[in-house]
């Protein structure tokens, strides 16, 4: 027990470590791929530097720190040349690799003439650079799995969407395990939890169904009702999550497959993400399901707005006080510390195989009788459910 | 960032070892109620697991998503009063 727990006359002290300072080792989405293919450099403010995205004459993605060497210009600022980017202060040229390659004015380039470079992956439309503070290689065995949707024709196109979040990121993180809130803030109704971490890898398994005081039971668009959801969502390492999702409705179901993910901007801010691609088929034919995955995107960003609000006027908490109905919180930050430590201090119990299945008979029992409550109070205003 | 203990760990039953039936993979188990499970495996554990290695993807990493021998094994402790089950 640390000081900052020690309770006064029975009083709950509320302990927090400042944010680490560090940022973790793993792979971060930068968001699609495209939208750095137009032959200009990308600012792109991240792990607590400016960094420069530019796509050079090879068609290869490249994130190099943006400040030159030389005098310190912004090559966020400057041009493409070939494969290189180009300083607009005294147009030295950089590689993908870090390395200066010409400097048009000089004889040679002089010695040290190297600047920090990212590792990138354009896999699955996204483009992905891996942050590690140690400076090794990404392990194969971290690599992130395919999206199989994401470039098959029966599947629509990511439907992508971004937010700045004034916030350390592990409150996003902490979402994988908190059941309630889904409820509470998101309006949702998990009726089935379940929480897996094992390696680099926290798997969260949840069904739901659909709550008729927030979304009344009427047909929406091609007379289908929604019944409930089923949802296998996995961080594979610190910041990138793959939710395969589906939702029931009484007729057919929609496959999804949803992005959940994150990169740090500093320690107190990160870039928040989503995108969703929607299965095509049945029931979803022609543009069904192009607008069914605009609508769901609509229907993410409003998630989190209500997380953000949440997240903005909070504080943060390194020892939370749980109820036995609450997901194991600390045993999801002792898998995400394995991130924050160098390769050698990462220790069993960080990635050794944890699960844990919620108890959801009291939280159901609870949550029917709140959600009958709403729609009798709104039954005895005169409004329908 | 070091991170705390799960008070509830302490304050309500404590993990205890539990033995699978099937192929003997020791863990620690944990039940707050006969619907709540916590599950604790350890490397050698999971190398035993014989759902696990017949599972796809089981090996490579790919997601498992339990295995049922070691649940029933965890149930039948529960029900032999090995692991306590804190009364509603």
């Amino acid at each position: 027990m640390t000081a900052v727990d020690a309770e006064r006359g029975g009083v709950r002290a509320i302990g927090a470590e400042a944010a680490p300072t560090r940022f973790a080792r793993g792979w971060h989405c930068l968001g699609l791929s495209e939208r750095f293919r137009d032959g200009r450099p990308h600012a792109v403010d991240a792990f607590g530097q400016r960094l420069v995205v530019f796509e050079s004459g090879d068609g290869r993605l490249n994130v190099l720190d943006a400040y030159c060497r030389h005098m310190g210009g912004n090559l966020a600022e400057g041009t493409v040349k070939g494969d290189e980017i180009a300083c607009p202060f005294h147009d030295w040229r950089w590689g993908g690799d870090g390395r200066c390659k010409r400097i048009p004015y000089a004889r040679r380039v002089p010695l040290r003439a190297r600047t920090a470079s990212w590792t990138t992956l354009d896999q699955d439309g996204l483009l992905l650079v891996w942050n590690d503070p140690e400076g090794n290689p990404p392990p194969p065995e971290v690599a992130i799995p395919r999206i199989e949707g994401a470039t098959r024709d029966d599947w629509t196109d990511w439907v992508w969407g971004e937010t700045v979040v004034h916030a350390n990121c592990r409150e996003v993180i902490d979402n994988v395990v908190d059941m309630a809130h889904f409820f509470y803030v998101h309006y949702s109704f998990p009726t089935y939890f379940k929480n897996i971490f094992e390696g680099h890898v926290a798997t969260q398994v949840m069904k739901g169904v659909r709550r008729p005081d927030v979304r009344p039971p009427k047909a929406g668009e091609g007379g289908r009702v929604m019944t409930g959801n089923s949802s296998v969502a996995s961080y594979h390492g610190p910041s990138f999550m793959i939710d395969d999702l589906t939702y029931h409705y009484d007729t057919m179901d929609v496959e999804c497959v949803l992005i959940n993910c994150h990169y740090p901007i500093d320690a107190n801010s990160f870039v928040l993400q989503s995108g969703i691609i929607v299965r095509r088929g049945e029931g979803m034919e022609g543009t069904a399901a192009d607008e069914t995955a605009t609508k769901l995107a609509a229907f993410i960003a409003m998630g989190f707005e209500q997380d953000v609000r949440i997240w903005k006027s909070k504080t943060r908490i390194d020892n939370p006080l749980l109820c036995e109905e609450d997901g194991p919180v600390y045993q999801l930050r002792r898998w995400y510390e394995q991130f924050y430590v160098d390769v050698a201090d990462v220790r069993p119990e960080m990635v050794e195989r944890f699960e844990f299945e919620l108890d959801t008979s009291r939280t159901t029992e609870a949550w029917q009788a709140e959600v009958e409550a709403n729609i009798a109070r709104r039954a005895a205003a005169g409004r329908p459910a | 960032m070091t991170v705390r203990r799960d008070d509830r760990l302490a304050d309500g039953p404590g993990m205890r070892p539990v033995r699978c039936d099937r192929c003997g993979a020791g863990v620690e188990a944990r039940k707050a109620s006969w619907q709540q499970t916590s599950v604790q495996w350890t490397a050698a554990a999971a190398a035993a697991c014989a759902e696990r290695r017949a599972a796809p993807g089981g090996q490579d990493g790919g997601l498992f998503l339990g295995c049922e021998a070691l649940r029933a094994s965890i149930t039948r402790a529960a029900l032999d009063g090995a692991l306590v089950v804190p009364d509603p």
